[in-house]
């Protein structure tokens, strides 16, 4: 167009100045008309050279008038003295008469601006060349919206082609392929070259074509500006793919449809991972509805069920039908639906991912069993509560074997430790019958041993004839022999305190001691020895009369049998300590030191010589056994030169029978 | 012929008796003493340090302070601890004598059937001494 403009000035100056020129003052005439046009027109010599601007010329260049004229052309551009230039475009000029060319210049002030220059040649009638009319417009606006124009085109058409995910193309009206991006290279194989030209249906399979399939697509896009479909499509190398396609009518600003845009993706690879998503998840579904060990189940926000296996139905007893969309509340029991323990359940879940507890909860059939419940919260991509999931075990079995296996394992300890009594008491007993050896084999030979001898010494005196030592022989004889059958007695004494059962009378203690100092009378006599008898508190004992006989009278025989030629004193106190009758006899005997304190109830053992204190060295042994079938205590304090205390309780554990040997 | 300096413990009086004047005819023993028991011993021991006998002929079942609790108050303490004490008692049975010299005894006898007759006894006891040295 611009060309067009140049045409008919360059006609307004060349071929159209006969009318001015005739009429009027042509220089005069000439002036006015160059200096009242709007755009920067120079003379130039044929060189080039500028011989006249016009108003505009000065204040496109920013130079006054005087300061141009003279000048090159080229003083008008970045290189004001590119000659060359200025010579090559002016022959041209010459040559074709006019010549177009665009480029930048600079003002005065330096400003640049994009310069559209005409250049004409100026003749004579004769054909004479003058030099060149030279018409300069600033065009840079223009220069750069078009440029803007073209580099927004570049762009979009770069994105476009550039896209490798979708096939998006231009068709015609009618359908022909008119543009080709990578992508749709590489979905369906074919270069630019093969398909710009083609129609579109060449990626139809042959049903599609023959109910002319693209040609309706067209028509729906054309009608309703879009056409949307999934379906399958045709590479070049023949195979299918299953494409999701968009296509859309294309208008122009007059509303006139100038083709279509077609955008197509390969949904194959998509279908591919959800059909894996499906079979995945698929899997999980029926793992989960399989297992039957435990109630897995989801529940919706609300706490609704959604889904019910196998397990859950063996564990609670409902179907599937029976279950879905109710509230999980159905199988709490009265008081914890009363309690709201349902919901409180599911806002620990919500608060904390997680709800685990262990309870009653009921069957279908109104049973309970056992419960082990864990609530989980489950939560989308996004983060949103969608659900939450409960996985309940039945552990009433378990209870009930874990309750079976306690009271079983209490029984067990309850046997090992009666065979643990036993155990004791059979160690005991064993003891007992290695002391019982040593006694045969010892104790009770001596004395045989001692008769032995003197038998013997007899023997050898009166064959000498020697009498005179007979009668010492003789008695210590005697004596030995009555040793022997004491212990003898002793020894039957203490195996009869564990044998059968003690009765379990109560005796008044009066009476009881009563009976046992009569029974010392002589001893007490002999010896001038006082017993002192302190009552605290308690009237009756309970037990086997005659061991208890024998317990106080071994214990108050000692007292007054180790004297140092002291006249015996003895104290009998008795009491309740903590409800337990106790007895302490105090002596102002020889006493004895703390090592010989732990072996006294050791039977046989005596601590002092046998002559000097006469006994089997059986008196505390037998009271020991005594204490302990009556379940109590026998222990001693005791002082060299001072005395001993002995002191014994009864029934600490309470009066009971011992009977450890008929329970098992 | 060896002597030994020797100390006799034996609660009963009459065999004590007997035993001693063995001991004393045999000839080859110094009787040093004769105790009831162990503590008559310790208290002799302890009473007389430089009177150290070669060996202590115990009974084994006394009052007070019996044939084990000589050998263990020999045995643990240095001063006596070269002392040989030799257990003597009635009883043959066995774990009795292995308890004896299992605590340190350097032999177990068993008494002669009656008291009055120690001769062989001596005898015996001397010839395991003489072994032992």
């Amino acid at each position: 167009m611009s060309f067009g403009r140049v045409l008919r000035f360059a006609g307004l100056v060349h071929s159209g100045l006969p009318f001015i020129i005739i009429t009027i003052d042509m220089s005069q005439m000439q002036a006015i008309l160059l200096e009242s046009l709007p755009d920067a027109v120079f003379q130039l010599d044929n060189f080039g050279n500028i011989q006249y601007c016009n108003a505009a010329a000065t204040v496109l260049t920013g130079y006054a008038q005087n300061e141009l004229l003279g000048k090159p052309v080229s003083y008008l551009t970045p290189n004001q003295v590119d000659n060359f230039k200025t010579t090559y475009e002016l022959n041209l000029a010459t040559t074709n008469g006019i010549l177009a060319v665009n480029g930048w210049h600079l003002t005065k002030e330096g400003r640049k601006y994009w310069g559209e220059v005409t250049y004409s040649t100026i003749r004579q009638a004769s054909g004479e060349q003058l030099g060149f009319a030279c018409i300069i417009r600033d065009i840079t606006e223009r220069k750069n919206e078009e440029n803007a124009l073209i580099e927004n085109e570049e762009r979009f058409r770069l994105l476009v082609e550039g896209v490798q995910d979708y096939s998006i193309y231009m068709l015609d009206v009618d359908g022909n392929i008119v543009t080709w991006n990578e992508g749709g290279q590489q979905l369906t194989g074919y270069l630019s070259s093969e398909v710009i030209g083609k129609h579109f249906s060449i990626f139809y399979n042959p049903n599609d074509l023959l109910a002319e399939k693209p040609a309706r697509e067209l028509e729906t896009a054309k009608r309703t500006g879009r056409y949307d479909e999934e379906g399958w499509r045709v590479k070049k190398n023949g195979s299918v793919f299953w494409a999701s396609i968009a296509l859309t009518a294309v208008y122009n600003r007059e509303n006139k449809l100038i083709g279509f845009s077609k955008v197509t993706k390969d949904l194959t690879e998509q279908n591919r991972e959800e059909a894996a998503l499906r079979q995945s998840e698929e899997r999980y579904r029926l793992l989960v509805e399989q297992v039957i060990d435990y109630g897995i189940f989801m529940m919706d926000d609300k706490g609704r069920i959604a889904s019910w296996n196998e397990g859950a139905k063996r564990i609670k007893g409902y179907d599937h039908k029976d279950v879905i969309g109710k509230y999980f509340s159905l199988f709490y029991p009265e008081e914890e639906i009363f309690n709201n323990k349902p919901a409180y359940e599911l806002k620990i879940a919500r608060r904390h991912g997680k709800y685990e507890e262990e309870g009653w909860r009921i069957r279908k059939d109104g049973s309970r069993f056992w419960a082990n419940v864990v609530i989980t919260a489950v939560y989308n991509a996004d983060r949103v509560l969608v659900g939450f999931s409960k996985v309940t075990r039945d552990l009433t079995e378990r209870k009930k074997a874990e309750q079976a296996e306690r009271e079983i394992s209490g029984k067990y300890r309850q046997i090992a430790r009666e065979l643990e009594t036993i155990n004791a008491e059979l160690s005991r007993t064993n003891n007992d019958l290695e002391q019982f050896t040593s006694i045969v084999s010892h104790d009770l030979q001596e004395p045989l041993r001692t008769v032995k001898s003197f038998l013997h010494l007899i023997t050898d005196r009166v064959e000498k004839g020697k009498f005179d030592e007979l009668h010492v022989f003789v008695s210590k004889s005697v004596i030995a022999a009555n040793r022997m059958k004491e212990l003898i007695e002793n020894v039957l004494n203490y195996s009869q305190v564990n044998k059968g059962q003690i009765s379990m009378n109560s005796w008044p203690i009066d009476e009881l001691l009563e009976h046992v100092t009569q029974n010392l009378k002589g001893t007490l006599d002999a010896t001038g020895a006082t017993i002192y008898i302190e009552k605290e508190a308690g009237e009756v004992v309970k037990g086997d009369k005659i061991q208890l006989t024998q317990l106080f009278q071994n214990l108050l025989s000692n007292a007054i049998k180790f004297t140092n030629g002291e006249k015996p004193f003895v104290r009998l106190r008795y009491g309740l300590e903590n409800g337990t009758l106790r007895f302490s006899i105090t002596d102002n005997g020889i006493g004895m030191d703390a090592a010989s304190t732990k072996m006294i109830f050791d039977p046989f053992r005596r601590l002092h010589n046998a002559r000097n204190y006469p006994g089997a060295g059986m008196g505390l042994a037998i009271c020991k056994k005594v204490v302990e079938r009556h379940q109590g205590r026998l222990w001693v304090e005791s002082e060299p030169g001072v005395g001993s205390t002995f002191h014994f309780t009864l029934w600490e554990t309470g009066p009971k029978p011992s009977t450890t040997h008929e329970t098992l | 012929m060896k002597h030994y300096k020797l100390i006799l413990v034996e609660n009963d009086d009459d065999e004590r008796f007997f035993m001693k004047e063995e001991f004393e005819a045999f000839g080859a023993f110094e009787i040093l003493g004769d105790f009831i028991n162990g503590d008559t011993l310790v208290e002799y021991l302890e009473a007389n340090p430089s009177a150290k006998p070669d060996i202590i002929l115990s009974d084994l079942n006394m009052p007070g302070k019996n044939g084990y609790d000589i050998i263990s108050f020999i045995k643990s303490d240095p001063q006596y601890a070269r002392i040989r004490v030799v257990i003597t008692s009635t009883s043959s049975v066995v774990s009795v004598r292995e308890k004896c010299m299992a605590m340190g005894a350097s032999d177990y006898l068993i008494k002669p059937e009656i008291f009055v007759d120690y001769g062989a006894y001596v005898r015996e006891f001397y010839q395991k001494m003489e072994k032992l040295d």
